[in-house]
């Protein structure tokens, strides 16, 4: 088994060992996500298709997004901690290990609430998305793809702080916003908004593209969503080891 | 100074020496803007330019008041509180001569004018760009005082809440759940108006829409001061319901044994 594979395994382990907790804490985020699926409900309810997207295209775009967040930010909870972790030193009991520090930092922690969207998205998907075969190898592909950059993103905009210091501070930033965007659908946005979500903040890459892929597929927005995903994984992996350079141990005692 | 009043002075102090987490909270809420605007502005173009009367831009001066008075508070005050029962931390501040939920309000309470002072400023300015100037300027002047006893409210809810977990042990995660109280039912995503009728009714019942309604409502242009006495009014109940949850909950530890 390679390393990484065994400390995710690990990290799923360690948080499957307390089996009460981990289940209520997946129940409770299932629950919050339900109450988004209800808003989007109640939206549509009043307001009426808007600009081309209906109710069924947004449980789709939800429906990825849940599997996105819940793989980048629930199995691999710490693509979110990267500035935190930096600033705390707490990069140091990776370094010392003879294994790819980046790829086991990601793996080391799951964050159990998160695994609820994991879970619920593809039931979600299943139940107001009209799965069809296609639908669904659709649904699959737009959603590693946009897990992919999530993570990328994540780790680039907490890896920041190696190179700016303070706190991951900025990586927060990123996080709120790449999943506020994401979160709705992408034609409602125009101008300097639109470009935005296309390149300093790619959140059209986690849920937008995919979600146009699913309704209507189209060749060369495949190819580029998959070509963004190979950018941000590149390019995450580029300022963490950028950035991994200017790291000096935050010598911390350890009791 | 009272130790409530210095409580307050501290959460204020701790707050405003604390620029990094207030510039991402100020910088989220001018994202949730951006995005309010987007979404808004394209509901309300697909419905001839007003949804139950209102425009585009009364949603968005809505959208700005009630998103300021929830950012202002701390999201996880349900959980904190539920931890330091579970742990037995509580048992500490009780040693204090003064009320713990009393005391623990009264800090949340200085952090969140500290925030809401900025919220009120930064999200007042991103919502003049978006949107332009306010339906109505005397409206806009009555959401601002509405805007504090909305994050009051909502902090002496979360105490009521988390509070329960002298009883449970437990309340992780479960701010989640309160959030969405605030979210739908507190008006915080949707006004009221737009709900079907029975589920706006129900609303109307519950505290939740004092939270975040009431100073959109008032921001968007309906300039009625009973909505001030609606939030009034549940502020008060909402502020014994906690300290009495506490109260019990104490007597309760120090029967059993903390």
């Amino acid at each position: 088994m390679s390393a990484v594979a065994a400390t995710l395994r690990t990290a799923l382990a360690d948080g499957w060992a307390n089996r009460s907790s981990f289940g209520f804490q997946m129940l409770l985020m299932i629950v919050n996500d339900i109450t988004w699926v209800l808003f989007w409900a109640l939206f549509f309810n009043r307001v009426g298709t808007i600009r081309g997207w209906n109710p069924d295209d947004v449980y789709v775009l939800f429906s990825i997004l849940l599997v996105s967040s819940g793989a980048a930010l629930g199995l691999l909870a710490n693509s979110r901690r990267i500035g935190q972790l930096a600033a705390d030193g707490a990069l140091d009991e990776t370094l010392v290990l003879p294994v790819a520090a980046l790829p086991h930092i990601l793996t080391m922690r799951i964050d159990a609430a998160l695994m609820g969207d994991l879970a619920f998205g593809p039931v979600l998907f299943l139940l107001a998305g009209h799965p069809t075969p296609e639908r669904t190898a659709l649904f699959v592909l737009g959603s590693l793809a946009g897990t992919v950059v999530l993570v990328g993103f994540l780790v680039a905009t907490g890896a920041l702080t190696l190179f700016v210091g303070g706190r991951g501070e900025q990586g927060d930033l990123g996080f709120n916003a790449i999943l506020l965007f994401a979160s709705y659908p992408l034609d409602i946005f125009g101008g300097a908004t639109k470009v935005l979500l296309f390149t300093a903040v790619p959140a059209a890459f986690v849920t937008g593209l995919p979600a146009r892929l699913v309704r209507d597929f189209d060749a060369a927005t495949a190819a580029l969503l998959l070509g963004m995903a190979a950018f941000f994984a590149v390019f995450g992996w580029a300022v963490f080891s950028l950035g991994l350079r200017r790291y000096s141990s935050g010598s911390v005692w350890m009791s | 100074m009272s130790p409530y009043l210095a409580g307050f002075s501290r959460g204020f102090r701790s707050t405003v020496v604390a620029p990094g987490e207030m510039a991402v909270r100020m910088g989220f809420l001018v994202i949730v803007l951006v995005v309010m605007a987007a979404l808004w502005t394209a509901a309300v173009d697909a419905n001839g330019g007003s949804l139950e009367g209102y425009t585009r831009d009364g949603l968005l001066w809505y959208v700005f008041a009630a998103q300021a008075a929830v950012i202002a508070v701390r999201p996880r005050t349900v959980e904190e509180v539920g931890e330091e029962i579970g742990s037995g931390a509580v048992a500490v501040q009780m040693l204090r001569p003064v009320s713990v939920a009393g005391l623990r309000m009264a800090i949340e309470g200085g952090e969140a004018l500290a925030r809401l002072t900025a919220a009120l400023l930064v999200g007042g300015i991103a919502t003049w760009v978006l949107a332009g100037p306010p339906p109505s300027v005397g409206a806009l002047a009555l959401a601002v005082p509405a805007t504090a006893l909305g994050a009051a409210a909502n902090i002496a809810s979360q105490h009521a809440f988390g509070g329960v977990a002298f009883w449970l042990l437990d309340a992780k995660s479960s701010w989640f759940v309160y959030q969405k109280l605030v979210f739908i039912p507190g008006g915080m995503l949707i006004p009221l108006e737009l709900l079907p009728h029975g589920l706006e009714v129900a609303c109307r019942v519950l505290p939740f829409a004092t939270m975040a309604y009431v100073p959109g409502r008032l921001a968007s242009g309906d300039a009625d001061p009973a909505l001030l006495l609606w939030q009034a009014g549940w502020l008060a109940v909402l502020l014994v319901v906690a300290l009495g949850v506490f109260a019990a909950g104490q007597r309760r530890l120090e029967v059993l044994g903390g």
